[in-house]
């Protein structure tokens, strides 16, 4: 690689995700829903599951922590569900942007620059990191407030380095239905499928104990599955780092694997969209 | 940089596919039954560098595919293209650090975000470095006269406005090469004058332009060579002056005559005065557009002829030999049909 185009493309980088947050912060109303989906969505969910454990049924809980590692359902039902809103916003977010430059006319203002193709792709979603991390001061805010879980420190750093640890394998999954975009244009229904199929298989809402034999192998192949675990296990199950070594390792092994092939299927489509002349339309 | 043209391009092709070809049919190895659709066919062209070049052509007669190619945004099916001596092929990425386009206009812009924050966020895609962007936006906007307005949202800029902050964008790197694909559709004739305005500025700062347009008058004002482009396939390339020497006229004649006979007879007669580059019958009404060398001689004619048929000429126009003739006179179709 150039090193020059390198540094241009970093400088880059930053500037699409400064153009992305500036267009944000003139529609201010979408913030508000920074609020309340971080709250609002798993409540519900913790709120049944303390109804079907009969209001904290000691026998209950024990059946529920022989599966799942741990009796805080409520925290259980919100880490999961923390991973659930990021991996809509990764999963969108890429093809999102893609489809929105397309839509509004500048891809191909911004394919006519010497840009790295990654740049459009990746750039506007680098906010989700910011708001994953408000994400996190929202929920965790909400189970103290609501269902009096306090979130312990170490756990909290611990859930925050996985999280960044697993930030290029789900950049990838993202960039696969980002590169979609650029051949087929709406890829909409492609990407709620796989939403439904991951957030079944990762355990967003239960402990995939409960998936049979076949789900549970294909879940370990899922990034999302180990950045979930790996969270409980920092905040639910009192993990040191050192505990934490095989989940990094393994959404590391996951973030090549996934990003190869997104590298690969990106190109391909991109060519595929220069012979057809797909950039351009919509 | 190389020096040599601005743009080489021997034998370009692009052939596009009418339709789908299933997964299913790619697994079970059906024969391609696709459709062609040839948007360029096989066509040459050298710009050399400092010039306004313009191609001139119908809507479909493959302008826009024949930039995108040159813009690397679409892969030509077979030919070679240079630009600014390097190919498309080997270092596309080149290419795009030193080429201005401005394709699609004023959709190509960012609405929510005002004109210095558009130009500051392209001005990093396209690798100015840090200690130069002010300087190079500030000298942008000044190019199009846009610099009171740099702080204004671009949703409250008017068309006009828009396609000369889209010109800014395409002049942030500084390029020696600048395309724009029909730059003045759509505006109203002020702004349109604007924009050929600073298209004349950019060739004054020695910068080489390359330009599609289906107006026939900014082709004539603005391009010192035009390359007239049909069905996509140049069918002539010349100076705007050498190109209407070409129909051999020195004025063109439009009559409108009613008559109830036959058209043939009647245009036998006035073939025997100038040539009639087109004709076309409205009920009672034929339309004749002839090329001749002195409207004083033809039009007493085509009076007579007309007597001589028992039809009445209603209206004469004479008009000097415009490029809308050329083109009428090269694929016996007008520009706009």
């Amino acid at each position: 690689m150039n090193t020059g185009y390198l540094a241009g493309d970093l400088r880059a980088l930053r500037a699409a995700g400064l153009m992305s947050l500036r267009q944000i912060r003139r529609y201010p109303t979408n913030l508000f829903g920074t609020i309340f989906w971080p709250v609002l969505l798993p409540a519900v969910w913790v709120l049944m599951g303390q109804a079907y454990s009969g209001g904290g049924d000691p026998e209950a809980l024990n059946a529920f922590a022989s599966r799942a590692g741990t009796t805080g359902i409520a925290l259980f039902v919100f880490i999961g569900y923390l991973m659930y809103m990021w991996l809509s916003a990764l999963l969108w977010g890429p093809g999102t942007a893609l489809r929105q430059e397309q839509i509004r006319g500048s891809l191909e203002a911004v394919f006519l620059t010497p840009v790295s193709r990654l740049v459009p792709l990746f750039g506007p979603t680098l906010t989700n990191i910011v708001w994953i991390v408000a994400d996190l001061f929202v929920m965790g805010l909400a189970a103290w407030l609501l269902f009096g879980v306090v979130l312990p420190l170490q756990g909290v750093v611990l859930a925050f380095a996985i999280t960044l640890v697993g930030v290029p394998a789900m950049y990838a999954m993202g960039a696969l239905f980002g590169a979609g975009v650029l051949r087929f244009g709406e890829i909409g229904p492609a990407v709620q499928f796989t939403r439904g199929v991951l957030s079944m298989l990762c355990g967003i809402t239960f402990p995939i104990a409960m998936l049979p034999g076949w789900a549970q192998a294909t879940a370990v192949a899922m990034p999302p599955t180990h950045i979930v675990d790996g969270m409980r296990n920092a905040l639910l199950r009192s993990a040191s780092p050192g505990d934490l070594v095989p989940t990094a390792a393994a959404l590391i092994g996951l973030a090549i694997v996934f990003g190869a092939l997104a590298v690969v299927v990106f190109r391909w489509l991109e060519a595929s969209a220069r012979r057809t002349g797909m950039l351009g339309r919509y | 940089m190389t020096t040599g043209p601005a743009v080489e391009v021997t034998g370009l092709t692009k052939v596009f596919e009418k339709g789908r070809r299933t997964v299913w049919q790619r697994l079970r190895r059906e024969p391609d039954k696709r459709s062609k659709f040839v948007a360029v066919n096989g066509i040459d062209l050298r710009v050399e560098r400092g010039e306004i070049f313009g191609v001139l052509g119908p809507n479909g007669a493959g302008k826009t595919t024949t930039l995108r190619m040159l813009a690397t945004l679409l892969e030509p099916t077979s030919g070679e293209v240079r630009v600014l001596g390097i190919d498309v092929r080997k270092d596309p990425r080149q290419i795009r650090a030193n080429l201005g386009a401005m394709l699609s206009g004023e959709r190509s812009l960012y609405w929510k975000l005002t004109a210095r924050e558009n130009l500051e966020y392209f001005a990093a895609l396209y690798h100015v470095p840090p200690k130069e962007t002010t300087a190079r936006i500030d000298a942008a906007l000044v190019a199009v006269k846009l610099t009171d307005r740099a702080d204004d949202y671009v949703e409250r800029y008017s068309t006009g406005m828009r396609q000369r902050l889209a010109l800014a964008r395409a002049l942030l790197p500084d390029p020696p090469l600048v395309i724009l694909d029909e730059p003045t559709v759509g505006l109203d004739p002020q702004s349109a004058r604007d924009l050929r305005d600073r298209v004349r500025e950019l060739k004054r700062q020695g910068r080489t332009v390359l330009l599609t347009t289906h107006y026939m008058e900014e082709a004539d004002q603005l391009c010192d060579r035009i390359a007239i482009i049909d069905h996509g396939e140049i069918v002539a390339l010349d100076t705007p002056a050498a190109l209407k020497r070409r129909i051999r006229a020195e004025e063109v004649v439009s009559l409108e005559i009613g008559m109830t006979g036959e058209d043939a007879p009647m245009l036998a007669r006035l073939a025997n005065s100038a040539v009639i580059a087109r004709s076309e019958r409205h009920n009672g009404t034929l339309a004749v557009t002839a090329h001749c060398a002195s409207a004083r001689d033809f039009v007493p004619a085509a009076f007579d002829a007309a007597r001589s048929e028992g039809a009445t000429i209603q209206h004469v126009e004479v008009v000097p030999v415009s490029l809308e003739d050329v083109f009428i006179s090269l694929t016996g179709r007008a520009l706009r049909e």
